[in-house]
């Protein structure tokens, strides 16, 4: 966990979950697993508080708890996960995803499921039904059914799953919740160990959506109304549900590498690569260096007939692929008209790859870039073959190399004649190190983000009073419209934000507009680097 | 070693191969850390634009929004202001609906976790109860207070004493009178301050209190 990180995991929980669990969370971020007293005491938040923000962090699947190494019966300890709170980042491209692939229905799932953190299927089905209901003209209403086919969906597609059963709920009952029954097993439970992650349980649930009762009614019939609704049982209490962020980012791994071929290539080849990826979507482990092997003659049973690529015309496609630098796709072997695979985890290494000379292109110039390039390929140069590759003038290019190494993009390998490490005897050797520099670019991109979120806080807090009055405003002018109010009146109260203000706040839209859209731009990026680096972890392990 | 204490600082390598050649100067040495925004020599490029990019900023900006109204977002122990204000009742109820809300599984919980979040579902319902609950700390707020009543209540006898003297003053007297109260309620909120504590929030003192006899008030709070 890096100074960046926790900054960053600091200002993602204040903004979503409050200053309190922001003080919990980077207490906890910054001194590891710790038991509930150590965390009252050295954070100095008082005992009901720290609870409570516990409770959302655990709730949100941000937290894990067990018990101590020093076995049952000793307090238990709490395990924040930087990686998930970094995943708040990524919230809005997660419910944009349920979005395309099915729809508004989907859409909301994911939103309120993100929002709460788990939940039941019957709550999700229900909520999300009442909201679509909300959104419908009047006298239309949305089915439960329909909510409850589009979850069954998106839990086959394996984009939800089921929370991992708590071990100790059943058996221990009287003394504190002691996780994993023996005690050797440090490693966290995956969802994915447990055998039915993805059985969607017998949920009876008939109705349709509601309306939200208009305020009128008063709050005691609503609540009666929410003790009737909880009263009812469902058949499928505890069992909680939650967003699965692997298989959303194995999807957005493909979609990087449709698009990218796409871009490289054109749209038939990237139409042919979709198919290739979705064919094996089932069939390949999410860690699998590459796609199972397929051959061309599945390939071209498996293509939509819409896009009318005939056999000859496939093969030529594929071979193009094949030799293509990039190397996105690789032939395994011959047989069955040739076995070609996705090469998954090159693939991203190239796009992290391209990530970093176009960053060292757009801030340092095309001819710093060229250099880059250069020591990517060539591995190890020395100064003088720098500048005779590069053809570029020996003094720029002194100055661009000497840049580079001191951003650190770049790395100085001294390799000694003799071993008194004598300058004069010894090669100046540059290189660049995908992986390190990779890493050390991510950690850039947190601190981006985390600057436009600091930056964005400045610039509501200085215009607070601004945004408040104009809030106000809009909610007479809102009470104003229902009551059925003379045009002149409303007119009236417009006119209590001044052109000027009315200026600075549209100045102001602007501005958090644009800070909002660079937040989820950079994320993108971060995205890439993120999964070459874990891609390289997995395939090293 | 040769080369030491000839005005001239020499190098052990070939100063030519870092772009130095014999004539020049050392580049002057930099002692100071480097600007926090430096110039940005290249410009950035544009952000991308577009209808997804639009749509992933209107479901963040929602999102975001959406977090702050549910029971999951956490507020501090409002910092209490200069005087209680008959619509801090108002304030209060409102964060304790939210609140209510939430009825987590507490299957899925720690059990350490588990009873006292439920204390402010409780907060919520009934004054009573809250009081029930928290006796103990409150038994603390009700002697101050207690020596705050008495502490007015010899203010009002002496302010008595002196009104008798003289009609005209009483106007002035009044309005002596009415700062010294409100001084009182002031110095008052700052003790409660002083105990840093989060159940304020839901107690409401409806200022009836501050004309009745202490004892009856003690009987009220305490139960």
């Amino acid at each position: 966990m890096t100074v960046q990180e926790v900054r960053l995991c600091g200002l993602l929980l204040q903004e979503h979950f409050g200053e309190v669990v922001e003080k919990v969370g980077t207490h906890l971020l910054r001194n590891g697993a710790q038991h509930l007293r150590a965390i009252v005491h050295e954070s100095g938040i008082s005992l009901d508080l720290v609870k409570k923000s516990l409770c959302v962090l655990v709730q949100h699947g941000a937290c894990v708890f067990s018990s101590s190494r020093k076995g049952p019966g000793s307090p238990t300890q709490y395990l924040i996960s930087c990686d998930r709170i970094l995943r708040i980042l990524r919230y809005p491209r997660y419910i944009y995803t349920a979005k395309t692939l099915y729809g508004d229905t989907g859409e909301l799932i994911i939103e309120e499921l993100l929002q709460r953190g788990h939940m039941t299927m019957s709550s999700v089905v229900k909520t999300v039904a009442d909201r679509l209901t909300q959104n419908m003209e009047e006298g239309r209403s949305m089915d439960y059914s329909e909510v409850s086919s589009a979850f069954s969906k998106l839990v086959e597609t394996h984009f939800l799953q089921r929370c991992p059963p708590m071990a100790t709920a059943q058996t221990t009952d009287t003394t504190t919740p002691a996780t994993p029954a023996d005690p050797v097993s440090t490693t966290l439970p995956t969802p994915e160990s447990f055998p039915d992650c993805y059985k969607v349980p017998h949920v009876t649930l008939i109705g349709r959506g509601k309306r939200p009762l208009s305020s009128e009614d008063g709050e005691d019939q609503r609540n009666a109304k929410k003790a009737k609704l909880d009263s009812e049982t469902h058949g499928d209490e505890g069992v909680y549900w939650q967003v699965n962020f692997e298989r959303f980012h194995l999807h957005f791994r493909d979609q990087a590498i449709i698009s990218a071929v796409a871009n490289k290539l054109d749209q038939t080849s990237s139409e042919i690569v979709r198919t290739m990826l979705r064919m094996s979507e089932v069939m390949t482990s999410p860690t699998a260096t590459c796609t199972k092997p397929l051959s061309a003659n599945e390939i071209f049973r498996s293509l939509p007939t819409s896009y009318n690529i005939a056999r000859p015309i496939l093969d030529q496609y594929l071979s193009l692929l094949v030799d293509d630098p990039m190397e996105f796709v690789g032939k395994a072997g011959e047989s069955g008209g040739g076995m070609y695979v996705v090469n998954l985890h090159r693939a991203l290494a190239n796009l992290a790859r391209a990530t970093l000379e176009s960053v060292v292109q757009e801030r340092f110039g095309s001819r710093s870039a060229r250099i880059f390039r250069l020591l990517l390929r060539k591995r190890h140069l020395e100064q003088k073959q720098v500048e005779d590759f590069a053809m570029i003038p020996a003094k720029e290019a002194k100055d661009m190399l000497y840049t580079l190494l001191s951003q650190n993009l770049a790395q100085l390998q001294e390799i000694p004649k003799t071993p008194d490490f004598a300058p004069s005897r010894t090669f100046y050797l540059y290189t660049v190190n995908q992986l390190p520099t990779a890493r050390l670019l991510l950690q850039n991109c947190y601190k981006t983000v985390a600057n436009l979120i600091e930056r964005r806080l400045f610039e509501t807090k200085d215009s607070k009073r601004l945004l408040e009055k104009s809030q106000r405003i809009e909610a007479i002018l809102a009470s104003l419209q229902a009551s059925g109010a003379e045009p002149e009146q409303l007119t009236e109260v417009e006119e209590m934000i001044t052109a000027p203000e009315k200026q600075q706040l549209e100045a102001l839209r602007l501005h958090i507009n644009k800070l909002d859209s660079a937040e989820n731009q950079v994320d993108e990026t971060i995205f890439i680097l993120e999964s070459y680096i874990n891609s390289t972890a997995a395939s090293t392990s | 070693m040769s080369g030491r204490g000839r005005g001239r600082r020499t190098m052990t390598f070939n100063v030519d191969s870092v772009g130095i050649s014999r004539g020049d100067s050392f580049p002057p040495s930099v002692q100071q850390p480097t600007p926090p925004f430096p110039v940005m020599e290249q410009k950035p490029l544009p952000l991308t634009g577009g209808e997804e990019a639009e749509y992933l900023l209107a479901l963040k900006q929602e999102f975001r929004g959406a977090m702050k109204s549910l029971p999951c977002f956490i507020q501090p122990a409002a910092a209490h202001r200069d005087v209680e204000r008959y619509s801090d009742k108002y304030h209060s109820s409102e964060q304790s609906e939210h609140l209510m809300d939430w009825t987590p599984d507490w299957k899925r919980f720690p059990k350490e976790l588990r009873v006292h979040v439920r204390k402010p579902h409780r907060d919520g319902v009934s004054l009573s109860q809250s009081n029930r609950v928290q006796t103990s700390q409150k038994k603390k707020t009700v002697k101050e207070k207690e020596e705050v009543l008495l502490k007015l209540e010899s203010l009002e006898k002496k302010e008595e004493q002196q009104s008798s003297g003289g009609e005209e003053e009483e106007g002035e007297e009044k309005k002596k009178q009415e700062e010294e109260e409100a001084e009182g309620e002031e110095e008052y909120d700052e003790e409660e301050f002083e105990e840093e504590t989060d159940y304020i929030m839901s107690y409401f003192d409806n200022g009836e209190d501050f004309g009745g006899d202490s004892d009856d008030n003690m009987d009220e709070a305490i139960y």
